[in-house]
């Protein structure tokens, strides 16, 4: 006589799942599905929900946007951006991972809470400490280092100095993420590294650095997610000055939207920035992932 | 088990946070009935006249809610007054801040009667208002013949909101600065002229660096970029109010003269510091132009500089307007309300215009010169130093209109270009031009500059 297969969820099981997942796509579909469709129709009109504005423009948001000087200057200091962050967040993130993992290094707690703090100090309060030790009478920077630079009003200085203070406030979160991808790779591979004779650089060229493949592709395409709607610091620190030297892409488009209301345009240049950041990620997938995923592909 | 309550437990709460969004109103209010109409109260006001011996809303109580963004001490104060009057009615404040406001008030107007039956208005947001206004129910005339600027308000021969104090800039200066460098009273400069030279008396260095600003302006250049180029002779808008200019000759000589200060004079300096008012008031810089809330500024920040103030000087003693102004506006109505509270502010605001008393309390909280004419001798308002500097030739300033904020911030973008990028002063003031023709081109704006009654003069 055969038994009855015993169901691997129950009907509760069933239930519940089938509730949260019912109140996450609702969700989704409420809160972000519908207003991208709205903002995507609302580019191509002429857009101020305050006052009830909407009339139909065609293209004309996306005419302008290609014909304004400051849009392509945005988009120049969000590729700059982006790419130096995200660069020194990883160096600095793996170095400094490197070094707290080591078996020299003592007190590896204090070090990963010490090298954490700025990640989960408030962006806003960072950005207005590093206005103020910025500034050129009286701020740190200057008075440390012998300095006489008007950092935030320069337009050679502005975004760097920007830049500084996000690489200095988000490194921690990849010292983390790549202290947990260091840990999780087995020592067997280290002991047969040092079998073969291999010496400290090509343990860590041949060894480390690809097993910390997959951390290394999600703190790139993360940082490059953020970074790519970074308009916070720019927002605290210079409000995109001095002139235009330091609009990023994202607070032009709080900029249009929010400050002079124009939704559409605004709408039209977010619309940009979201194909841009979709191409960007499938890009870096290529340019960090691909390989392994060939190889995997070959051995099934 | 537990998996289940927990699951009941977010359900719970997720349904809470849903419902929480919702309208939170209740219909529980019931209020006092009034039933004296004759209250035995004095009639207020001169032209715009206000009668309390009347009931309103036949005595039966009636709420209503008045959204601001600042001050909800002394705007309540003008509410509970009211309420003296005419118990039958509860007005609640509700405060709200700067950042956000104009965001949170139109989407709450588009609701209609839920939304607030009064607020308060600031002029350059007058584009997302006007649609939920009620114009008020006073005569254009007995407003105009009470509030000298009342005229710059009036669309279609409504009024929906106006002026209850006017502000503009001036020169503030420090005394103990200006005696230090032997100058007295007499010395107050009536030109630019005069002005270069006395800040050069006032600048000091030691050695190749700057301790004291003869004069700062970081920060205020675009303020002096919109006001002091109407010295010229100059208008932002054509005659039609809708195409602006912002590369005519006295636009680009302000700009030089501006300049100029910084880099021949030197007496001040772009890398001075980052902000004129925060510089004066640490004693840094000897003169600022700044606006009258400089006054409060001041008066919370920095109580013990000892300053004087003098009104912006000229190119030639004779200006066509010595610079521009902006009002602070009295509340607006809210169309969409219940026929009841759109009576009551009605009403209110017929009381707010009649009270001389309260007008005058708002004017001395931000340092206004006072637009009802009936304030203007006032000895405490002239005794306030931003008040009394532009009091002699107030007729002489002009308002450009509800300024739309893409003018400002691209004079500002136009101004920073100038002074810390090197951009020469057409390319920073055409390149603004252009971004700003383009952004007017789709709205509705007319610039008020034609109202100025001495428009005729202009070159």
């Amino acid at each position: 006589m055969l038994r009855k297969r015993k169901p691997l969820q129950s009907k509760s099981e069933v239930i519940l799942r089938n509730i949260v997942l019912t109140f996450l796509v609702v969700y989704m579909i409420i809160f972000l599905i519908i207003p991208v469709m709205i903002a995507f129709v609302g580019s191509f009109h002429i857009w101020n929900p305050l006052n009830g504005t909407y009339k139909w423009t065609g293209l004309d948001n996306y005419i302008r946007m290609f014909q304004y000087p400051t849009f392509w200057l945005s988009m120049k200091n969000t590729v700059i951006f982006c790419a130096v962050v995200v660069f020194f967040r990883i160096v600095l993130g793996l170095a400094l991972a490197y070094g707290i993992t080591s078996k020299l290094i003592k007190h590896k707690t204090f070090f990963r809470t010490i090298f954490y703090m700025p990640t989960v100090t408030p962006l806003v309060a960072v950005a207005y400490v590093w206005k103020i030790m910025y500034n050129p009478q009286f701020g740190l920077i200057n008075n440390l280092f012998g300095f006489d630079i008007n950092w935030l009003y320069s337009s050679k200085f502005a975004l760097p100095a920007v830049m500084l203070m996000t690489i200095w406030k988000d490194f921690g979160y990849a010292v983390i993420l790549f202290m947990s991808g260091l840990l999780s790779i087995p020592s067997d591979y280290y002991e047969a590294s040092n079998i073969d004779g291999a010496n400290a650089w090509q343990t860590f060229r041949y060894i480390t650095l690809p097993l910390l493949k997959p951390t290394m592709v999600f703190v790139v395409i993360t940082s490059l997610i953020s970074y790519l709607q970074a308009y916070v610091p720019v927002m605290v620190m210079t409000k995109g000055g001095p002139g235009t030297s330091t609009f990023l892409s994202s607070y032009l488009v709080y900029d249009q939207a929010f400050v002079k209301y124009n939704f559409g345009y605004a709408s039209a240049i977010a619309f940009f920035i979201l194909i841009f950041t979709a191409i960007l990620t499938v890009f870096s997938f290529r340019l960090t992932g691909d390989s392994t995923s060939k190889k995997k592909k070959v051995r099934s | 088990m537990w998996r289940k309550m927990i699951a009941m437990c977010m359900t719970l709460s997720m349904l809470l946070t849903l419902t929480g969004c919702g309208n939170s109103k209740t219909a529980s209010y019931k209020g006092v009935t009034d039933s004296q109409p004759d209250k035995g109260l004095e009639i207020m006001g001169d032209r715009v006249t206000y009668d309390p011996n009347h009931l309103v809303n036949d005595g039966k109580p009636v709420e209503l809610e008045w959204w601001l963004w600042d001050a909800a001490d002394l705007f309540g104060s003008i509410a509970r007054e009211y309420e003296k009057i005419h118990p039958n009615v509860t007005i609640h404040i509700v405060n709200n801040p700067w950042d956000g406001f104009w965001t949170k008030l139109p989407l709450a107007l588009q609701k209609g009667e839920s939304g607030p039956t009064l607020f308060n208005v600031h002029n350059s947001y007058q584009h997302l208002l006007l649609t939920y206004m009620e114009p008020y129910d006073i005569d254009v005339n007995d407003l105009e013949a009470d509030f000298f600027t009342a005229k710059s308000h009036e669309i279609d021969g409504k009024i929906y909101y106006c002026d209850f104090g006017i502000m503009t800039g001036t020169i503030y200066y420090n005394k103990d600065m200006w005696t230090k460098a032997g100058l007295t009273e007499k010395d107050i400069p009536k030109t630019w002229d005069e002005f270069r030279e006395i800040a050069k008396n006032l600048t000091i260095f030691e050695g190749d660096e700057m301790v004291q600003a003869g004069f700062n302006y970081n920060g205020d250049f675009e303020n002096l970029m919109q006001g002091v180029p109407y010295q010229y002779g100059n208008t932002i808008f054509d005659e039609t109010g809708t195409i602006p200019s912002l590369t005519q000759d006295g636009q680009k000589k302000t700009a030089q003269m501006m300049l100029d200060f910084y880099e021949k004079d030197h007496v001040g300096d772009k890398d001075f510091g980052t902000d004129a008012a925060q510089s004066f008031g640490q004693g840094q810089s000897a003169m600022v132009y700044k606006w009258g809330h400089f006054y409060g500024y001041l008066k919370t920040n920095y109580p013990d500089i000892n300053y004087g103030t003098f009104e912006i000087p000229t190119v030639d003693g004779k200006p066509f307007a010595y610079d521009r102004y902006n009002g602070e506006a009295t509340p607006g109505i809210n169309k969409n309300a219940r026929p009841e509270q759109v009576e009551v502010a009605q009403d209110f605001i017929r009381f707010y215009l009649a009270n001389q008393e309260k007008q005058k309390e708002l004017c001395m909280n931000y340092s206004l010169f006072p637009a009802n004419n009936a304030l203007r001798e006032d000895k405490d308002l002239q005794s306030n130093p931003a008040i009394q500097a532009v009091s002699e030739h107030i007729d002489r300033y002009i308002w450009p209109g509800a300024m739309p904020a893409t003018l400002g911030d691209n004079l500002k973008i136009a101004c920073q270009d100038m002074m810390y990028n090197g951009t020469s002063i057409e390319e920073a003031l055409k390149t603004a031009e252009d971004i700003v023709k383009v952004d007017l081109s789709n709205q509705e704006f007319v610039a008020s500059e034609n109202l100025y009654d001495k428009y005729s003069e202009r070159k």
